[in-house]
C-alpha cells in the first residue's frame, strides 16, 4: 500500500511541475528540478516490492497451467515500466510522460491483486482488473510529451478509464444486489469496450504516424509496431477470456512480454529529447557569438531539428512575409504539409517559423526556442527589411527602365512606319514621275537632285531611330545586332557569341548598348589596335565582355555612358565591372540574370 | 519574269508593283502579310519574291522567317528583302546555305528604278543582289596591312560590285570596261586576297563577305 501512496505523491508534484514549465527558459530552476533522490529512490524500491509482491500473487493465485511463466512476465513489465518511468521522470522533469509510465507500472502489482486469497484484496484488484491494458494506452498515445494533445486520443482515453472505473461500479452495484446475470453482463461489456478502445487507440497511433513530419514518424516507428502488436494481442486475449475460448493464456503472455519491452522503446525517445536538450544548450552557445541573420535559420534549424525549417519575416509596413533577401513568402495554407509558429516580440508580430508539423509536438522547446531567438530575430527582421527595401527599389529601377525602353520601342516603330515608309514612297514617286513625264534635262536634274536630298534625310532617320531603340535585337536577337556592331567600329573586331537562344528582350537589349557603348568608347578614346567582344551564357547569366588593346584609364564616373550602362545593367539584377589600368587596355564586363 | 510582293505599306506596296510593271514585269501577286505570301507563292509559282523584312502581325522577323522558308521550300523561286535598315548579321544569316536567287537591298534602292529592276531581274535568274552598304561597311574598318589594302583603287570598285552580286558583264557595264578587263581585274583581286577563284558569280559572292566580315 505504501507504493500507491507514493505514487499519488509523485504525480501531484508532477502535475504541479507542468503546470508551471510554460515559460522554460525564463524560468530554467524549479520548473525543470528532477525529482528529489529521495523519492526516487522510494519508488524505485516501492517498485521492486510491486514486481515481488505481484510475482508472489501470481505464484500463489490459482493461475493457470504455468504460473511462473506468468508471474515472471508480470514482475518484468511492473520493473521495466517503474524503472524505465523514472529514468524519463529524472532526464524531463517538465513532462508528466515520466511519473505516467511510472503509473503504468504499478498497476499490473495491482491487478494482481485480484489473485490474492484474501477477500478484501481480490475485490480491489478484480475492481482493478482492467486497468493496466488503459493506462498502457494512456502511455504510448501520450508519448512523447506526456500530453494527450489530439481530441481524439484525449477521448480515447477518458473512455478507457470510464469503462474500468464506471462499468465495474454498475457491475458491483448489480452483484450486490444478487442479480447476477447483469452482472456478468456488465463485465462483458467492460472487456469488450475495452478490446474496442484498445484498437482505436491503435488506429489512433497509426493515424498520427501519417499525419507527423518525419523525425518524429522515426521515433514512432518501433513503438506503433510494438503496441501494434501488444494491443491485438491484448484486444484478442480479453476478447477471448469473454468467450472462454483456449489458448488465452499463450496469447496474454506475447501479449504483455510486448508491452514489456515498450518502456525500452520510450526511453530511447526520451534519450533523444535528452539530445534536444543540448541541441537547444548549442543554441544559446549559437545566440551568444552574435549569429549573422543568415546563419540564424541554420541555428533555429539544428535546435528544432528540422533541416526544412524555414525563417520568414513580417514586415508590417509591407503587409507581407519575407525571406532573408526581402523577397515575398507565402505562408503555407492549411492543407499543406507544414506548420507554422508565429513569433512575437513585445506585443508586435516578428516572424514566422515554417516547420515540420512535428516539431509542434515539442511546444516547449519550441518555445523556449524562440524566445531565446528574440534579439537575434530582431536583427534579422530588420535585415530583412532592409534587403525587401532594396529589392522594391530594384524594381522600380527596373520598371523606369522598362518603361522608357517601351517608349524608345514605340518611337522606332512610328519612325518606321511613318517618315521613314512615306519618304521611301516618296521618293518611289518622284522616279515614277520621272519615267511617265516627258522632261528636259534641268528638270531631270532637279529630280535627282530632290531623290539624293529624300536619301541623305533616310540616312538620318536611320541613324537616330538606331539611337532610339535598336530594333534588330527585338527583331533578330543579340547575335545578329552584334554582327554590325562589330563590322562598324573603327577598328578590327573578334567577336564570339555563344548563345543559344533568344533570351528576354530586356536583357538582350541591355547586352547590346553594353557592347555599342564600350566600342563607342574604343572608338573614341582608347586609341586601340583590336577589340574583343565576346558573348556567353552560364548559370542563368549573359556575359558580355568588350576588351580592347588601347590606352586604358577610361573614368568610370566622369563619363555618362558607363554610369548609365551600369544603372540599365543593374536594373535587371546584374553588374557591370570595368577594369582600365593606364596603358593596360580597357575591359568592361556586364553579367545580367536571364533564367 | 513573274514577281509576288510582300509589304504591309499600302503606299509602298502598290508603288512598287507600279514601278515592276512599268519595268516589264508580270507581278503575280500582292501580299500584307508573310503568311499570305508563303501561299502566294505556293499557288502562282513567281520567279522571285520580294519581301519587306518588318510585316505585321509582330512587325520582328516574320518577313525573314518567309524568306528563309521560300528559300528552302522553293528552291526555285528568288528572295529579295528589303529593310529599312540593312544589317551585317542579317546578310549573314540570309545567304548562309547560299548566295543563289538571294538579294538584301536598303528599301531606298527602288527609287533608282534601272539598277533596282536590274537587281530584281539577276536575284529572278539565281544570281544575288546584296546592298552596297554592307561592302562599304565591312571595306570601311579594315586595317592598313589588310591585303585589302593592297588592292589598287579600281580593284577596290571591281570588289565592291563583284560583293554587290554584279556579274563581270555587269561589271564591265557598270565601269565601263571591257568585259576581258574586268576578267583580268577579278583574278588580280582574287590572287591578292588569296581566296579560290570560283566560277559561280553567286558563290564569290559569298566568298568575298565571309572574307571580309572575318
Amino acid at each position: 500500500m505504501g507504493s500507491i501512496v507514493g505514487l499519488a505523491r509523485g504525480q501531484k508534484g508532477v502535475s504541479t511541475a507542468v503546470s508551471a514549465a510554460a515559460p522554460l527558459v525564463a524560468d530554467p530552476g524549479d520548473a525543470r528540478a528532477p525529482p528529489r533522490p529521495i523519492v526516487v529512490g522510494g519508488i524505485a524500491l516501492a517498485g521492486c516490492a510491486a514486481a515481488a509482491a505481484s510475482f508472489g500473487l501470481s505464484l500463489s493465485g490459482d493461475y493457470g497451467r504455468a504460473p511462473y511463466v506468468h508471474a515472471t512476465i508480470v514482475g518484468w513489465i511492473t520493473l521495466s515500466y517503474i524503472l524505465c518511468g523514472l529514468i524519463a521522470w529524472w532526464r524531463r522533469p517538465e513532462s508528466r510522460f515520466g511519473p505516467l509510465m511510472v503509473a503504468a507500472g504499478f498497476a499490473p502489482a495491482l491487478s494482481r491483486l485480484a489473485e490474492a486469497n484474501a477477500v478484501g484484496l481480490q475485490t480491489i484488484g478484480e475492481g482493478l482488473l482492467l486497468l493496466p491494458p488503459v493506462l498502457f494506452l494512456h502511455v504510448f498515445l501520450a508519448y512523447p510529451t506526456g500530453c494527450l494533445e489530439r481530441r481524439l486520443d484525449r477521448s480515447l482515453v477518458a473512455a478507457g478509464y470510464a469503462a474500468v472505473f464506471g462499468l465495474d461500479l454498475v457491475r458491483a452495484l448489480l452483484e450486490s444486489a444478487g442479480r447476477h446475470g447483469g452482472a456478468d453482463f456488465a463485465k462483458n461489456a467492460q472487456r469488450a469496450a475495452i478490446a474496442a478502445i484498445a484498437l482505436g487507440a491503435l488506429g489512433a497511433l497509426v493515424s498520427r504516424r501519417r499525419s507527423s513530419g518525419r523525425p518524429f514518424r522515426l521515433s514512432l516507428e518501433p513503438l506503433v509496431a510494438c503496441f501494434a502488436l501488444a494491443l491485438v494481442g491484448l484486444g484478442v486475449g480479453i476478447v477471448m477470456l469473454a468467450l472462454g475460448a483456449p489458448g488465452t493464456d499463450l496469447v496474454r503472455w506475447i501479449a504483455f512480454g510486448l508491452v514489456g519491452t515498450a518502456p525500452v522503446l520510450l526511453l530511447i525517445g526520451h534519450l533523444r529529447a535528452g539530445l534536444a536538450r543540448t541541441a537547444v544548450g548549442d543554441f544559446f552557445v549559437d545566440l551568444r557569438s552574435d549569429p549573422e541573420p543568415s546563419e540564424l535559420r541554420d541555428a533555429l534549424a539544428r535546435a528544432l531539428r528540422d533541416p526544412s525549417l524555414a525563417l520568414v519575416y513580417w514586415l508590417p509596413e509591407f503587409g507581407t512575409y519575407v525571406d532573408l533577401n526581402g523577397l515575398e513568402v507565402a505562408l503555407p495554407g492549411p492543407g499543406e504539409d507544414r506548420a507554422v509558429t508565429l513569433i512575437d516580440r513585445n506585443g508586435a508580430h516578428v516572424a514566422a517559423l515554417l516547420h515540420d508539423p512535428s516539431v509542434a509536438d515539442e511546444r516547449k522547446l519550441l518555445d523556449a526556442v524562440t524566445a531565446a531567438a528574440d534579439i537575434a530575430l530582431e536583427n534579422g527582421r530588420l535585415h530583412a527589411e532592409l534587403r525587401a527595401r532594396l529589392e522594391e527599389l530594384r524594381g522600380s529601377r527596373a520598371r523606369i527602365v522598362e518603361a522608357g525602353h517601351q517608349e524608345r520601342q514605340r518611337l522606332e516603330r512610328n519612325l518606321h512606319d511613318g517618315a521613314q515608309q512615306r519618304l521611301v514612297a516618296l521618293s518611289l514617286e518622284l522616279s515614277l514621275i520621272e519615267n511617265e513625264v516627258d522632261i528636259d534635262s534641268g528638270a531631270k536634274a532637279r529630280l535627282d537632285q530632290a531623290r539624293r536630298e529624300i536619301a541623305a534625310s533616310l540616312d538620318e532617320l536611320r541613324e537616330i531611330a538606331r539611337g532610339i531603340h535598336p530594333a534588330v535585337v527585338t527583331g533578330h536577337g543579340l547575335a545578329v545586332a552584334l554582327e554590325q556592331l562589330a563590322a562598324r567600329a573603327d577598328v578590327p573586331v573578334r567577336l564570339t557569341v555563344e548563345v543559344g537562344d533568344r533570351l528576354p528582350e530586356p536583357v538582350e537589349v541591355a547586352g547590346y548598348y553594353v557592347v555599342s557603348e564600350s566600342l563607342t568608347n574604343v572608338n573614341k578614346y582608347a586609341k586601340a589596335s583590336a577589340a574583343t567582344i565576346e558573348v556567353s551564357q552560364t548559370n542563368g547569366l549573359l556575359l558580355v565582355e568588350v576588351t580592347d588593346d588601347g590606352i586604358g584609364g577610361a573614368d568610370t564616373e566622369r563619363g555618362t555612358g558607363l554610369r548609365g550602362l551600369a544603372d540599365r545593367v543593374e536594373a535587371l539584377g546584374g553588374r557591370l565591372r570595368v577594369w582600365s589600368p593606364d596603358g593596360g587596355g580597357t575591359r568592361v564586363r556586364a553579367e545580367i540574370p536571364c533564367a | 519574269m513573274r514577281v509576288a510582293i510582300a509589304e504591309d505599306s499600302v503606299l509602298l506596296r502598290e508603288g512598287l508593283a507600279r514601278l515592276l510593271e512599268e519595268a516589264g514585269f508580270d507581278v503575280v501577286a500582292l501580299c500584307e502579310n508573310a503568311d499570305d505570301l508563303l501561299l502566294k507563292v505556293r499557288s502562282f509559282s513567281p520567279d522571285v519574291a520580294i519581301v519587306d523584312i518588318r510585316m505585321p502581325p509582330t512587325h520582328k522577323d516574320e518577313g525573314l522567317r518567309a524568306a528563309l522558308e521560300i528559300k528552302s521550300q522553293h528552291p526555285s523561286v528568288g528572295v529579295l528583302v528589303l529593310s529599312q535598315y540593312v544589317e551585317v548579321g542579317l546578310a549573314l544569316k540570309l545567304l548562309a546555305e547560299s548566295a543563289e536567287g538571294v538579294g538584301y537591298l536598303l528599301k531606298d534602292r527602288i527609287s533608282n528604278v534601272k539598277e533596282f529592276a536590274a537587281a530584281v531581274r539577276r536575284v529572278g535568274d539565281g544570281g544575288s543582289a546584296l546592298d552596297p552598304t554592307i561592302v562599304s561597311t565591312l571595306l570601311a574598318r579594315q586595317r592598313p596591312d589588310d591585303p585589302i589594302s593592297q588592292l589598287t583603287p579600281r580593284e577596290r570598285e571591281v570588289l565592291e560590285l563583284m560583293a554587290g552580286g554584279s556579274s563581270n558583264q555587269g561589271i564591265a557595264d557598270s565601269l565601263v570596261i571591257t568585259l576581258r578587263a574586268v576578267e583580268k581585274y577579278v583574278s588580280s583581286i582574287f590572287g591578292k586576297l588569296g581566296l579560290p577563284s570560283t566560277g559561280s558569280e553567286s558563290r564569290r559572292v559569298l566568298a568575298v563577305l565571309l572574307y571580309l566580315r572575318s
